[in-house]
């Protein structure tokens, strides 16, 4: 059905067997530093001279900025500087956007003329100390002439909604419909159409520390060094540059660990900017760290918030032949990232089953709300539910088992292509589906659920198997354009290895801060399985954007596939002249040679060997032991470009490979719900993961866990609530409620192993999975235990309002 | 999210305190306790008062101790010293059961049972506790000290009896015979509740002698429900007359909704709950029918 021929696919690999550290649950490197308190984060830093900026929110969802009065506050003890909107607009350009029209919904550090929702900034005070910043932010005196807010996308798009923006001319900053295979054609031969209408509301990360910057501008050298808990990635941080409208190599961005990202501190430029505007301007170093409502109302970094009308075409027997799907996003007030989010939706949009055709239309509302960025599954997750919500409807509908309907239309042939033109590379859903039946001891719940309910209990049985898509592709931020503005292909990521004149080895990243996920672990250990030395020997360390190589950083469960793919690369460097020395030492001929636990050695004679460290040695300080064209020391670097992505058809009817490396999992949560109060309590709950060959199984469990905690919250707690004027309601955690250990429950994981035919020991992507799986498991969960009595729950979060609404809706219509 | 400046005065005796709110009963001058609650409101801006009196060196408040029937508890015993103590376990444990609610461990080390009270949330367990076990409020002011019944103690949402240059200086709780239930919903555990319990229930011989029953989170300040504890009084209880007793109660309900549960569903979860505590005090009461 594709209009294009495909490109051939890399060549597959073979996979080292009998590995040594890859696949061991070693103790993550980096645990001793953060354990201890010593991990750096932004509030930790200090440096002489340093000031501390605070932003002024904005009270309204939606008005016109009529002027501001800052003498005050600007006279107050200890005040450096007071800068408003207008101001920061002279000081700066507009904030990097990879939105559709960005001239038409520009997007600065501080609102200009008008305010778009609740907490968006409109002036920054620059002062000794942040309780004196705060202090004269209560003296800025703004005036504001408000205007009607818009909070609901569906009413947004409709005629006569208030403008968001004025130049856009709509709220709609972008609309198309794809159709991929022969839509018409499965939807009329369909024996079943089943249809229906979904609402995920938003949410988002949370990290412990907030985003935060502390910017330095020297006005000697003109350069601007920028610590910030964001991302060092050099592939586009000369748009930051850009921004405050320096030169690209007088710009220095420092990574900090990020105390939790998931997403949420992706590209996070704002924080870094204003910084950087206040320390240009005043001449000292300026911490800007965003306080929890700061983070909360203005982080830009809102996840999905999606309404959807679907439509799946189905057979009696339980095949299912196509999908239709019409999603309204309410985006917010901007829309930094495009619809990139349902990019990462087409990536795996039919899930783990054969169909052959997808429509998908995709409308992005602007609304006045803080707007979306990045939330671990960037909008996958969503699809992931939406799907599974679908089947799951379809079985009820026709009468199929959930198991079994499932099974049915797996895809068991790989590589497989699915309709949007993006590549499965392999997989095994039935090993996994086996695992996760046996794990969650599926039969003994279904019988313990036939016993509730003979007691009035309501428990329901959640099982899902989805998608967890890694190593994303450019293309799918462009993809939706025929004429892109920035039709980018490169996604790389490099690697420095050092071997010193010990035999240790450094390695050098280039834009993964610790953010929540293990570089540093995964780096050791890959290192590690090259060099057969101690993981924890390993040192590790941050290069700034200033002299970065070419990365771009983690995002789309990239990071251990793409540094696996450089220290490889990096490696073979290398050894290839560690080789060449080793065989000059010992006069022997290099094809003779192999390397041996740890060091090079002649065929069959042990005896005849130099380790690494014999090598480094020399080749650090023996110049003249060698031929004079080998160059002294032992390091060198990898450029590694993303392993497997093609371009999109110039029709986009196919969309090309955008994300190959495709994880699996299933997910059987068991709930109990209390019809009284429209509450779900965990009895137990079991994941099963395919994220191909484990690096470290523990840190790989770990993130399972977290991911479905955070799933657990998508599904029944956290909501950003806007009211109908805009206002935000859950601006602290006293509302904006997160899952603790006590709503956690125990997690039982199980994990399957199906290498990637492409990457390195054929691993796979799995930093987002607990998070793509629980809120569609735990949806299936509440509307399985509660089928019973015509309840069905299409709306996350399940809030004990909407349950015990739903709960009587089907009273009422039982009894009326 | 920090606080605008304030003075700070730590003083060591109940006079002294008292005096010094008075000297600054201009200045916007108020108690600190555990600073639970206090603390947040400044850290938001949404209090902020000139003059903080720290009550947490005043020995003399974070006494526990029995007067013949009456348990006594000073204003700065801490909550988690409160869950614990066993003069309580034994004089009111409808308290220490209720304690265990309240918020996280780590907050009511910090908590006072005493702040809890003067702060007055309507969804805060230890007000329908007072409020259920008819306790008395002691004020100590520059004109000496005066008592207040709790059922006139909560004025509105975080307000009280206690007058401007007075502090609250004792809880004294009377000994209550029967079954004792505290029950509630919150939404996460340690939040705010949505709607709380707090029930005593007293049988003789198989009959309802004396119940008390409060609900908290569901009206501005904690109520009584008197109209179940009207109905449940003199009946042999079974799950009927519980029914009613409990429909009563739930019919003078109009709780204010909000994120958490709109009006419909706190009243729902106020019907679920009272039954529950209500069951739950019975099952401690002894025997019954
Ligand atoms: C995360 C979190 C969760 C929480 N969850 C709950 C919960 O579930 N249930 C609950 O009830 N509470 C909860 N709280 C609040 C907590 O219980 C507080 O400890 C309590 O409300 C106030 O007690 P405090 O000693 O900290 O008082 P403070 O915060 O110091 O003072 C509170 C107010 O009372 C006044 N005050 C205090 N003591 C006196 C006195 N002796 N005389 C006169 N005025 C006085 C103060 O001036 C102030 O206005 C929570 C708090 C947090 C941070």
């Amino acid at each position: 059905m594709t209009t294009m021929d495909r490109p051939d696919a890399p060549p597959v690999r073979t996979h080292k067997e009998n590995r040594k550290w890859v696949g061991q649950s070693i103790r993550r490197v980096e645990d001793p530093k953060f354990l201890r308190g010593r991990g750096g984060y932004i509030g930790d830093m200090t440096v002489p001279g340093m000031l501390h900026a605070a932003v002024l929110r904005s009270p309204h969802a939606h008005a016109r900025i009529t002027g501001i009065d800052a003498a005050e506050a600007l006279a107050a003890p200890g005040v450096h500087a007071v800068i408003t909107g207008a101001q920061a607009a002279q000081l700066c350009d507009p904030l990097p956007d990879f939105g559709p029209d960005p001239a038409k919904h520009t997007w600065r550090c501080l609102a200009v003329d008008k305010v778009r929702y609740v907490g968006e900034g409109v002036a920054v005070v620059v002062a000794d100390s942040r309780y004196l910043a705060e202090d004269a932010l209560a003296l800025i005196d703004v005036e504001y002439e408000p205007l009607p807010a818009v909070v609901d996308p569906e009413r947004a798009l409709a005629d006569g909604a208030p403008l968001v923006h004025d130049d856009l001319g709509s709220n709609c900053a972008y609309e198309r419909t794809f159709d991929f295979g022969d839509v018409e054609r499965d939807f009329a031969e369909a024996d079943v159409i089943v249809t229906d209408r979904l609402r995920w509301h938003r949410s988002g990360g949370q990290p412990l520390e907030t985003v935060g910057a502390l910017a330095d501008f020297d006005h000697a050298t003109g350069e601007l060094t920028v610590h910030t808990n964001s991302l060092s990635f050099t592939s586009y941080l000369f748009m930051v540059a850009g921004t405050m409208k320096i030169p690209a190599n007088k710009l220095d961005i420092r990574p900090v660990p990020a105390g939790g990202s998931f997403g949420s501190k992706l590209f996070a430029t704002k924080p870094a900017v204003i910084a950087g505007m206040c320390s240009r301007e005043v001449g000292h170093p300026v911490q800007y760290l965003e306080d929890r409502v700061d983070n909360i109302s203005n982080c830009d970094h809102h996840g999905s918030d999606r309404v959807y009308d679907v439509r799946l075409a189905m057979m009696r027997d339980g095949t299912i032949r196509g999908i239709d799907i019409d999603t309204v996003e309410d985006y917010g007030a901007y829309i930094q990232f495009g619809v990139g989010h349902h990019g990462n939706a087409l990536a795996q949009v039919v899930g783990p089953y054969a169909m052959t055709s997808v429509r998908y239309r995709v409308r992005a509302a602007m609304t006045n709300k803080n707007q979306q960025g990045a939330y671990r599954g960037f909008g996958s997750e969503v699809n992931n539910w939406m799907l599974e919500q679908m089947v799951d409807k379809a079985a009820r509908e026709l009468d199929l088992d959930p198991v079994a309907i499932r099974r049915q239309n797996f895809i068991r042939e790989f590589p497989h292509f699915i309709p949007t033109g993006n590549v499965y590379d392999s997989g095994d859903y039935d090993g996994v589906l086996d695992k996760a039946l046996e794990l969650s001891d599926y039969k003994h719940w279904r019988a313990e659920q036939a016993k509730a309910r003979e007691e009035g209990r309501c428990i329901g049985i959640g099982l899902i198997t989805a998608q967890e898509r890694s190593v994303f592709s450019a293309t799918e931020f462009w993809f939706w354009f025929d004429e892109p503005g920035a039709p980018v292909t490169s996604m790389p990521e490099s690697v420095t290895l050092k071997v010193d004149a010990t035999g240790g080895i450094t390695a050098t990243l280039y834009s993964c801060a610790f953010w929540g996920n293990s570089p540093e672990t995964m780096v050791a250990q890959l290192v590690a399985e090259e060099f057969d030395c101690d993981p924890h020997d390993v040192a590790i360390v941050y290069q700034g954007s200033k002299n970065g190589l070419p990365a771009t950083g983690p995002g789309g469960s990239r990071t251990t596939v793409m540094l696996a793919g450089a220290v490889e690369g990096a490696t073979a460097k290398i050894k290839a002249k560690a080789l060449r020395a080793a065989a000059h030492l010992l006069e022997a001929n290099p094809d003779d040679m192999e390397w041996v636990d740890g060091g090079f050695q002649v065929k069959g004679v042990p005896e005849q060997r130099k380790s690494l460290a014999d090598i480094a040695v020399m080749l650090h300080l023996f110049k003249h032991s060698f031929p004079e064209d080998m160059e002294s020391g032992l390091e060198d670097s990898k450029v590694f470009d993303h392993p497997y992505t093609t371009m999109p058809s110039a029709d986009r009817k196919d969309l090309g490979v955008f994300y190959p490396f495709m994880g699996h999992a299933c997910h059987v949560p068991v709930v109990e719900v209390d019809l009284e109060t429209g509450s779900v309590s965990f009895l137990a709950y079991a994941a099963v993961h395919d994220c191909g060959t484990l690096v470290n199984p523990r840190s790989l469990a770990g993130h399972i866990v977290g991911g479905t905690a955070q799933g657990i919250g998508t599904a029944l707690y956290e909501e950003f609530v806007y009211d109908d004027d805009g206002q935000l309601l859950t601006s602290s955690y006293l509302d904006y409620l997160i899952p603790s250990a006590m709503e956690v429950p125990e997690l039982k994981i199980g994990h399957h192993e199906t290498p990637s035919p492409y990457t390195l020991h054929g691993i796979k992507g799995g930093g987002e999975g607990g998070r793509m799986m629980a809120p569609a498991a735990i949806n299936v969960a509440v509307n399985d235990a509660l089928a019973h009595l015509g309840v069905r729950v299409t709306e996350l979060p399940i809030t004990p309002d909407r349950l015990r609404a739903a709960i009587r809706a089907a009273k009422s219509r039982e009894s009326g | 999210m920090k606080p605008p400046p304030f003075q700070y005065a730590a003083p060591t005796s109940v006079a002294e305190a008292v005096e010094l709110l008075g000297a600054h009963a201009d200045d916007d001058a108020r108690a600190l306790a555990g600073g639970q609650s206090l603390v947040p409101l400044m850290n938001f801006r949404l209090a902020q008062p000139a003059y903080l009196i720290d009550l947490r060196r005043i020995e003399e408040l974070t006494r526990i101790r029995t007067e013949g029937d009456t348990l006594v508890i000073g204003a700065m015993v801490r909550q988690s010293h409160a869950e614990h103590a066993p003069e309580i376990a034994v004089g009111a444990p409808l308290l220490a059961e209720a304690l265990g609610y309240v918020a996280h461990p780590p907050i009511r080390n910090s908590g006072t049972v005493g702040g809890s009270i003067a702060h007055a949330d309507p969804a805060a367990e230890l007000p329908a506790v007072v409020l259920a076990l008819d306790a008395e409020l002691v004020l100590a002011g520059l004109g000496g000290t005066r008592t207040v019944a709790a059922a006139d103690f909560f004025t509105g949402p975080f307000s009280t009896a206690i007058g401007s240059g007075e502090i609250l200086t004792e809880v004294r709780i009377p000994r209550r015979a029967g079954g004792h239930a505290f029950v509630e919903f919150a939404r996460t555990h340690g939040n705010f509740a949505l709607v709380g319990v707090a029930a005593v229930v007293e049988l003789d011989g198989g009959t309802v002698a004396r119940a008390s029953i409060a609900l908290s989170g569901v009206a501005p300040v904690p109520v009584r429900a008197t109209a179940a504890e009207e109905a449940l009084t003199g009946t042999v209880p079974d799950d009927a007359s519980i029914r009613a007793a409990v429909d009563a109660a739930v019919a003078g309900l109009s709780p204010a909704g909000d994120v958490h549960g709109g009006r419909e569903t706190r009243t729902d979860i106020a019907r679920s709950y009272l039954r529950r505590g209500i069951e739950l005090a019975l099952s401690r009461a002894g025997d019954r029918r």
